[in-house]
């Protein structure tokens, strides 16, 4: 690199200008970008921290920093009932992620290393539970399955079973947890298994081991660091999730650490500072686990030499074959269709009883009753109106600043973009609820306005989603040769000129698919929303909260679909898009 | 200890295209080292696979002394494991989790030996490979080479019946390669194991096989001790593939035995040697390596005139484009002084011995 290229790349737009002043202007950007940041993630998260340790309300009394000490904290540590909403979270999550590894490695080996048939959509259907915002399908299966009511029992007791399932229940939520996150286990295993040469397994099997023995000496092993990044990362998300627990453990007063920091905030008066400490520990928690998924991510891959490309290795499984292909639709259908039949059942039918099994296709029993109710409530209309509005304004702003950031780190010399890059994917750590409860410390008590205003969420969601958006953008933008970019300073533009007129037409298919992605995660969230939200700016994952706690499951159920659709129509848009260049990208942040 | 292996009209269907193996059949006998030779999608590690056992053949049969483990006509299909065979594979496939000693052990674990008789043959196999100090060591510290050697020791320390070598040397660069291949053969000659391996290289296939087979398009063409298969290509496309690049035109006039005289395409007469199956009056082509034309010698009974239309000058040899018959031939001569200017006229020597007449129909169809 001379001298001129380095000028060129931090600001050739200025080829006229001195060397002061471009160097001035490089760092009034980084400082800029750094100014964002720090307003969007650094404020928010110390004002959490300093709220952790003080007991004070800060609606009422304003912030009080002086009365701050860490015994606060240790109080709130040594209390009895945050201990239990700790152990039950490490048990809810780490049930769930034992349930994830084993149906997400049966499948990725079911349709990376067999003849099963149909394993297009075996492979598809493992990845759907992504796509399912949790509140949703938390929902649908606390219509299937509550104790009573549920039309699982319904169906077992009009078939004379003795037999009940109750998802209410520590039970119920490990089983709805490994359900819907065995699909992180599942890309990353699949991943795993599809680059590794085949010849390593066939190594075993000429020296003389069979099948089983081949898969848990050679296979397992190999795709360990897989496994485990997969188990962390669904870990990490379970962790952080809101709605699922919500529906499943409150009505067996089972708390995990999301729900009982909500419940904190619920009482009055609301306990903001405990809130604030045990968001603090969730905050550890997952910090903890993100930089143990770094560490096996970044440690030894098993990368070996291979001349040709793998031919993919099926293993023939004979009449077997129809058991693999069996257990996958089972799981479809588990997972896909008696959600989404329950969901249209409950929607749709003017009263949930059913008292047998021919009940269910009485027509008489179906009307439009629940999505009349929905759409004449005031509130629900609005909240549709919010959710697209701040969805529209973060995948603006977000998609904006995602792209400065992303070009910043990946594109140009710039000091401090280092900086900016750990600051960015900061929010990786940091769970929704959590972020949800550090923008409620920062902004509440301050005046201005700003709490209160549909513009709080927007924010919030932009600084939660920004390593997602940050990390789609850079793929397309690495894509772009350099040299695009060096042609078009040698022919003599400027560097806006140039990303103007290059890099943006060409990584526009990928700046769309982000912000589309930074839309569908905005409109989808709850955990941040929880303590952002007023009744001017009530969005729909929280008012689809409202109508389950409320008891009224017609109107939930029907509401439940209406966002279902929205979703997928915006999932299938996005797809469109990017033609299968994000997979997954959606289910990131759970 | 090491067994025949024998591959009766071993063929190969893939769900799609031409049958990848089309009726290959060949004998090697116990301790004997048969390298399959062609280019890339000829069929040779499909036929290696198969004998493995990690392709199932559509048709045909193998046996490994004298026991059949692969014949689908009877539904028959012994599983690799259970064939008592050696694999080394071009990605060395060494698993990176293990040591090197893990790698060599995990053979015999799934075999009834003591723990003494374990160590006595990592011991061995070790040593066999050059590679007793590097035991304790991961794998992945290792360099190719190494890792070959490891893949080596690990399909031998159970003393395999049969090895099977696909590609083995082909990851690694060009003097390593030559160091291990020599190394190679003889490891391999010490255990006396009777080994199948498969390259497109043809100096590896010479240096390492008792006998080479040359394969093309599923099919084996000709298998023969190496001098036989450059001295005697039992057709053109396996002369044209071991090296004979020159080809000049003609029709036969008269056999005489193994020999025939010809009429050539531009004027002369031509003595060549030919398959039985070659008849008089038949159009056939003459394939002739550049390296067996000797140039200037005068007298010969097979001598003919030609001229010089270009030079290549190489520095330790020099390649002349020469006409003769009409017909442009391409002739190396060796040493440092280029001794034939270009327009010059050269008598050439061509003995009938080294030159080889084909059918007209046959196509080098090479690369």
């Amino acid at each position: 690199m001379t001298s001129i290229t380095q000028g060129a790349a931090s600001a050739p737009s200025l080829r006229f200008a001195g060397q002061a002043q471009r160097r001035a202007l490089a760092w009034s950007w980084t400082c800029g970008l750094l100014l964002i940041l720090t307003l969007l993630v650094i404020y928010p998260v110390a004002m959490l921290l300093i709220g952790a340790i003080t007991n004070t309300n800060p609606i009422v009394e304003g912030y009080h920093f002086e009365r701050a000490s860490l015994d606060n904290f240790l109080a709130v540590l040594a209390n009895p009932n945050v201990q239990v909403a700790l152990v039950n979270s490490l048990i809810a999550c780490a049930g769930g992620t034992a349930l994830a590894v084993v149906i997400g490695l049966i499948f990725s080996w079911i349709v990376v290393r067999t003849d099963t048939p149909a394993k297009r959509l075996i492979a598809m259907s493992s990845i759907v539970p992504l796509f399912v915002p949790p509140l949703v399908g938390a929902v649908a299966w606390a219509i299937l399955g509550s104790p009573r009511t549920g039309l699982i029992n319904t169906l077992l007791a009009s078939l004379g079973i003795d037999f009940r399932i109750n998802l209410y229940s520590m039970g119920g939520l490990i089983a709805v947890f490994g359900m819907y996150y065995a699909p992180y286990v599942y890309m990353f295993t699949a991943s795993a298994l599809r680059n590794m040469d085949p010849s390593l397994e066939e190594a075993a099997e000429v020296s003389g081991a069979g099948a089983v023995r081949t898969l848990f000496t050679v296979t397992f092993p190999l795709i360990a660091p897989a496994i485990v990044s997969g188990m962390l990362l669904s870990f990490i998300v379970m962790l952080g999730i809101y709605g699922i627990p919500a529906v499943l453990g409150a009505p067996a007063n089972i708390h995990v650490l999301t729900t009982y920091i909500f419940k904190l905030t619920a009482w009055s008066p609301p306990l903001y500072s405990t809130a604030a400490a045990v968001a603090v520990i969730l905050m550890v928690v997952t910090g903890l686990l993100v930089w143990a998924q770094a560490r096996v991510l970044s440690g030894r891959s098993y990368t070996t030499v291979a001349g040709k490309a793998f031919r993919p290795r099926a293993l023939r499984l004979g009449p077997w074959r129809w058991l693999t292909l069996g257990l996958a639709l089972f799981y479809l259908v588990v997972v896909v269709v008696l959600p989404t039949l329950a969901l249209i059942v409950a929607g749709f039918r003017k009263f949930l009883f059913i008292r047998s099994l021919t009940d269910v296709f009485d027509e008489r029993a179906y009307s439009l009753v629940h999505f009349e109710r929905l759409l004449a409530n005031p509130l629900a209309l609005r909240s549709i109106v919010n959710t697209m509005e701040v969805g529209l304004w973060t995948a603006a702003i977000g998609g904006a600043l995602a792209f400065a950031i992303g070009y910043t780190i990946n594109r140009t010399q710039l000091p401090g973009r280092r900086g900016i890059d750990i600051i960015s994917t900061l929010p990786v750590a940091i769970p929704g609820l959590v972020v949800g409860v550090a923008y409620l410390w920062a902004w509440i008590g301050l005046p201005g306005g700003l709490y209160g205003s549909i513009w709080i969420l927007a924010l919030a969601f932009i600084a939660r989603f920004m390593p997602d958006t940050i990390k789609a953008l850079s793929t397309s933008l690495m894509q772009i040769h350099k040299e695009l970019e060096e042609a078009s300073w040698i022919c003599g533009r400027g560097m806006l000129g140039t990303i103007r007129s290059i890099v943006l037409p060409l990584a526009k298919p990928g700046v769309v698919a982000a912000m589309t992605l930074l839309f569908i995660l905005a409109i989808r969230e709850l955990g941040s929303s929880l303590f952002l939200y007023t009744s001017e700016t009530m969005v729909m994952a929280v008012l689809l909260l409202d109508y389950y706690e409320g008891g009224n499951v017609g109107v939930t159920a029907a509401f439940s679909l209406v966002q279902t659709v929205l979703l997928a129509v915006l999932i299938g848009f996005t797809q469109w898009l990017s033609r299968g260049a994000a997979d997954g990208g959606v289910g990131r942040a759970g | 200890m090491s067994a025949a292996l024998d591959v009766r009209d071993l063929r190969k269907q893939f769900v799609i295209g031409r049958p990848a193996v089309d009726g290959v059949s060949f004998h090697v006998p116990a301790g004997e080292i048969v390298v399959l030779l062609g280019p890339s999608g000829c069929g040779k590690t499909t036929t290696l696979r198969c004998v493995a056992g990690l392709e199932h053949p559509t048709d045909g049969e193998i046996s490994i002394g004298g026991t059949a483990v692969s014949a689908p006509a009877r539904g028959l299909l012994v599983p690799p494991r259970h064939r008592n065979i050696g694999m080394v594979f071009q990605s060395y496939a060494v698993w990176p989790h293990m040591t090197v000693k893990q790698n060599v052990a995990f053979p015999l674990k799934h075999r009834d030996v003591s723990g003494a008789e374990t160590e006595r043959r990592i011991a061995g196999a070790l040593e066999l490979v050059g590679l007793t100090e590097y035991a304790s060591r991961p794998v992945t510290a290792l360099s190719g080479g190494q890792m070959q050697r490891v893949a080596l020791a690990r399909s031998l320390v159970y003393q395999p019946q049969l090895l099977l070598l696909d590609e083995p040397l082909s990851n690694l660069d060009a003097k390593l390669r030559l160091r291990l291949r020599d190394d190679l053969r003889r490891i391999i000659k010490q255990t006396g194991v009777t080994a199948l391996y498969v390259t497109h290289d043809q100096s590896e296939a010479v240096a390492l096989g008792d006998r080479i087979g040359v394969m093309r398009e599923g099919k084996l063409l000709q298998l023969a001790p190496a001098a036989d298969l450059y001295n005697r290509p039992a057709d053109l496309f396996v002369a044209n593939f071991t090296g004979a690049s020159n080809l000049l035109h003609g029709q036969v006039l008269e056999r005489q035995g193994e020999f025939a005289t010809l009429a050539m395409q531009g004027g002369g007469r031509f003595r060549a040697w030919a398959p039985p199956a070659i008849a008089v009056g038949e159009r056939v082509q003459v394939a002739v390596r550049p390296e067996n034309i000797q140039l200037g010698v005068n007298g010969s009974e097979h001598s003919y005139d030609a001229r010089v239309v270009a030079q290549r000058y190489h520095g330790t040899q020099t390649t002349y484009e020469l006409e003769l018959f009409g017909e442009r031939i391409e002739v190396v001569e060796l040493g440092t002084a280029a001794r034939h200017g270009v327009g010059s006229p050269v008598k050439l020597t061509l003995p009938p011995n080294l030159c080889w007449a084909y059918a007209a129909s046959e196509t080098a169809g090479q690369e």
